[in-house]
């Protein structure tokens, strides 16, 4: 009887130790950090909100939150809405759908690291694909150096995103779109709808709670990326491209300002908290508003 | 009648149409990682040269030099033994856990498996300066273990949800009849559970064994030592040392990207359900 009421704990103590240590306590102490100024290895310096106030006027760390509304903004239209785009596709009756359904989900299986290099060579002003394309079109004036330029390299980043999640959203829009009941299909075409009112009047209504938890991915993924920026850019040229992430591994560990980059990260932790958290009501509200 | 001559009339214009906007559209889609394949067998010259012609011949020459250069068998074996141990480690932890969670009355299970719904929401910048000071201080940096602690911590919030999920919907009779027949907890767990959760421990072991083996800041910022680089890293530092070797590098990027495309034909079915169902939950 005793062995038994001890082995809850025992079952559940290997996961909840090492998640409290890799996870809750450096949650825990990045807070405290914050609080101070400090370099790692010397004194460490209590000076309270002053690295939150700096945060505040910082013009890189601010416009990076500005790259990442574009980045976020841009990739739900490239990323969902092309994905709902491709599994109305995919999903139109005929035959050997199931091929370009194969083909559009293989980009999903790239390391992105391997995309960010793959589209770093596309963009390439020398040698690169783009390039290239557009010599051959004989439209030479066009060609640009795409990572290069300021005022290309955040879009042409947004297009490589777009190309390496397009086929993940569409293959959960698949999913849903197979489990519409056959029959709404069948009288749909007995009162000669085509396959455009079948896409906007059926499939995407039906799918209304798929698009909500893919747009809530979108949008909360958008703050964590990191590789396709570090490997395409970096942040460059002249922080074009600069996001938190790519900010803050500057910050901490080339500057050392372990401090000052604590306090970015909480910042950036409340941001993305806090709008999982208007995304969630606002799902509610939807739903609430569509069952009475 | 008069509704099905009218559909198949139109399916006609509207099948070629569709095959043809669809082939080409996939094509486009497709020929990036069809110029990498090609630039992998080229020469730098030709690089710059040709970017449409195929390649003057198949020549693996560059693949055995870019595997040997680049020192990918450490890269591909380092990957190996961390996503492994990553995945063993999730797995195991996950499914013990959720079943204390789903079929187990005790105190503090709330308190427990609120600080995992937490866990599911935290960005990975919320923790790493502070977990980067513990690792260094603890000297495990540079060492497997500094990539699996974080990778299984970070992995175990989503596959304890997954895994409870199931669990909660087997009726808990089960239990009981075993529960009387005088099994222990554990042997309850061994011979009833694990067996009942395979199918979800796939789904859980194929998107952890994809993020441990694609991830890159904390393999960047842990791990500097050559020998121990996973490929994401590997890959980074092969490219800085041959800035300019082009072929080289795309045949590196090439070696790395076949195995997966493969590992994705032959699964493809469970990798989209797997990642799928990972990421909606």
């Amino acid at each position: 009887m005793h062995k038994f009421r001890l082995s809850p704990y025992l079952f559940t103590a290997p996961a909840v130790l090492l998640f409290s240590f890799t996870i809750l306590l450096p949650i825990v102490m990045t807070f405290f950090f914050s609080f101070y100024d400090w370099n790692g290895f010397g004194t460490m310096k209590f000076i309270g909100f002053d690295n939150y106030v700096r945060a505040f006027h910082d013009h890189i760390y601010l416009l990076s939150y500005w790259h990442i509304l574009i980045y976020i903004i841009l990739t739900i239209f490239l990323e969902v809405f092309a994905g709902l785009f491709l599994a109305g596709l995919i999903t139109v009756k005929l035959k050997g759908t199931s091929l370009f359904r194969v083909a559009f989900f293989t980009p999903v299986m790239l390391p992105m690291l391997v995309t960010s290099f793959m589209w770093r060579f596309v963009y390439n002003s020398d040698f690169g694909l783009l390039n290239a394309v557009l010599k051959f079109l004989h439209l030479d004036s066009w060609t640009n150096v795409w990572l290069g330029n300021p005022h290309t390299a955040l879009y042409a980043l947004c297009i490589v995103s777009g190309w390496s999640y397009a086929g993940f959203y569409m293959t959960i829009f698949y999913a849903g779109i197979q489990r519409i009941p056959n029959d709404i299909y069948e009288s749909a075409y007995l009162d000669g709808a085509t396959e455009r009112d079948i896409f906007f009047k059926i499939k995407i209504p039906m799918i209304k709670n798929l698009v909500e938890v893919a747009l809530t991915l979108c949008i909360l993924g958008g703050f964590q990326g990191f590789d396709l920026f570090y490997v395409m850019t970096n942040g460059g040229p002249y922080n074009a491209t600069e996001i938190v992430t790519t900010y803050l591994v500057k910050v901490v560990f080339t500057n050392g300002s372990i401090g000052y980059g604590s306090a970015l990260a909480v910042v950036m932790t409340l941001v993305v908290v806090g709008v999982g958290v208007v995304l969630n009501m606002l799902k509610r509200n939807g739903n609430e508003t569509l069952e009475y | 009648m008069e509704m099905s001559m009218r559909k198949s009339s139109n399916s006609a214009a509207f099948r070629l149409f569709y095959y043809v906007f669809m082939s080409v559209f996939s094509l486009v889609y497709f020929y990036p990682m069809i110029w990498m394949l090609f630039s992998s067998f080229r020469g730098n010259s030709e690089i710059f040269n040709k970017p449409f012609s195929l390649p003057a011949k198949v020549d693996f020459h560059n693949w055995s030099k870019a595997w040997q250069i680049g020192k990918m068998s450490t890269y591909v074996m380092n990957s190996v033994i961390v996503t492994s141990l990553t995945v063993v480690f999730i797995l195991l932890f996950a499914s013990l856990a959720s079943f204390a969670f789903s079929k187990l009355k005790f105190k503090g299970s709330k308190l427990m498996l609120l600080m995992f719904v937490f866990g599911l929401f935290m960005p990975m910048q919320s923790f790493f300066i502070a977990q980067n000071y513990i690792f260094d201080h603890l000297h495990i940096k540079n060492t497997y273990w500094a990539l699996i602690l974080p990778y299984v911590g970070m992995g175990l919030p989503l596959a304890i949800f997954l895994l409870k999920a199931y669990l909660d919907s087997i009726p808990k009779e089960m239990m009981e009849a075993a529960n009387i027949d005088g099994c222990g907890n554990l042997r309850l767990f061994w011979s009833i559970i694990m067996p009942l959760l395979i199918p979800s421990l796939a789904t859980v072991a194929i998107f952890s064994s994809l993020n441990s083996w694609n991830e890159l800041l904390l393999a960047l910022l842990y791990v500097q030592s050559d020998s121990l680089k996973t490929i994401p890293v590997g890959l980074l530092a092969f490219s800085s040392k041959h800035v300019t070797d082009y072929k080289l590098l795309f045949s590196a990027l090439t070696i790395i990207t076949i195995p997966m495309i493969l590992i994705y034909i032959f699964f493809h079915k469970h990798i989209v359900s797997g990642l799928t169902e990972g990421s909606l939950k």
